[in-house]
């Protein structure tokens, strides 16, 4: 069964940062929490790469692993969420998570940090009813109970940020590469697989 | 000779609690989700039905894919 992934082609993105303005807007995210961030490597030089970054929604989440208080659930087809009423703060997703994902509104004496705060996928969370006030001030808006993908990704301009089920999203990436010619120059390819690969 | 003794059995004791600073662990914790204590999301139902699938599968085509 496929499962609902992010894929940012880093040979795409153009760190216009529309994804982050995107993700703020819609879910009238607070000061200090950024849900989705732009990350650029070797910036200013030649050969520099951007890629959008947010919760992958992890196959076996780390974040959940660790969770003293079990606040996360996935969908059926993969997407991680996580009930804010039963969050703690702790903050044990953020040092798990590989991405950094999690994030806290509040930075307070004695380590308060708030309730932990991520991208839903646009899923938004358990509050009632779907797109209810409720679950738009907590979780932002559900667009997927709409029928809809991410924000994020459907206002990407250069369509370097992809979002849905993850078959159809490596069927794009695999076209794309083709017509390239060439291997896929995603970031830290050449990493993990070495040059002759 | 004794305090020679000493001061080797001292060095070698000294060496012995330097070096256990320099070893590492390479065992991994490895953690197993628990189960979900929170509220029920009525997205879940609705995520599962073959119906939303395919609607957010026309979605990803319509938006996303080159033109």
């Amino acid at each position: 069964m496929a499962r609902m992934k992010f894929l940012c082609d880093s040979e795409r993105c153009i760190e216009c940062n529309g994804c982050v303005t995107a993700c703020k807007n819609e879910h009238e995210v607070p000061w200090g929490v950024n849900r989705r961030r732009v990350v650029t490597l070797e910036d200013g030089v030649p050969g520099e790469r951007s890629i959008s970054v947010a919760c992958m929604h992890c196959t076996d989440a780390p974040c959940a692993a660790v969770c003293p208080v079990d606040c996360f659930y996935t969908t059926d087809d993969g997407i991680v969420l996580h009930d804010k009423d039963l969050c703690i703060g702790c903050g044990y997703c953020l040092y798990a998570c590989p991405f950094g994902a999690p994030q806290y509104p509040q930075k307070e004496a004695f380590g308060v940090r708030g309730k932990m705060d991520k991208c839903t996928f646009c899923a938004g969370g358990p509050e009632g009813k779907e797109n209810s006030e409720a679950e738009r001030e907590k979780y932002g808006r559900n667009r997927i109970a709409e029928g809809k993908l991410p924000m994020c990704a459907e206002m990407c301009a250069t369509k370097a940020l992809l979002a849905g089920d993850g078959d159809m999203v490596a069927d794009i990436y695999r076209e794309r590469v083709t017509k390239r010619s060439g291997r896929p120059q995603s970031w830290g390819w050449l990493t993990a697989y070495q040059e002759d690969v | 000779m004794n305090t020679r003794v000493a001061l080797k059995v001292g060095s070698l004791a000294l060496l012995a609690v330097l070096a256990a600073g320099c070893g590492r662990a390479t065992d991994v914790t490895v953690y197993e989700p628990g189960v979900y204590k929170g509220a029920k999301d009525p997205l879940l139902e609705m995520h599962a039905t073959a119906e939303h699938k395919a609607l957010l599968q026309e979605r990803l085509t319509m938006g996303q894919t080159d033109r």
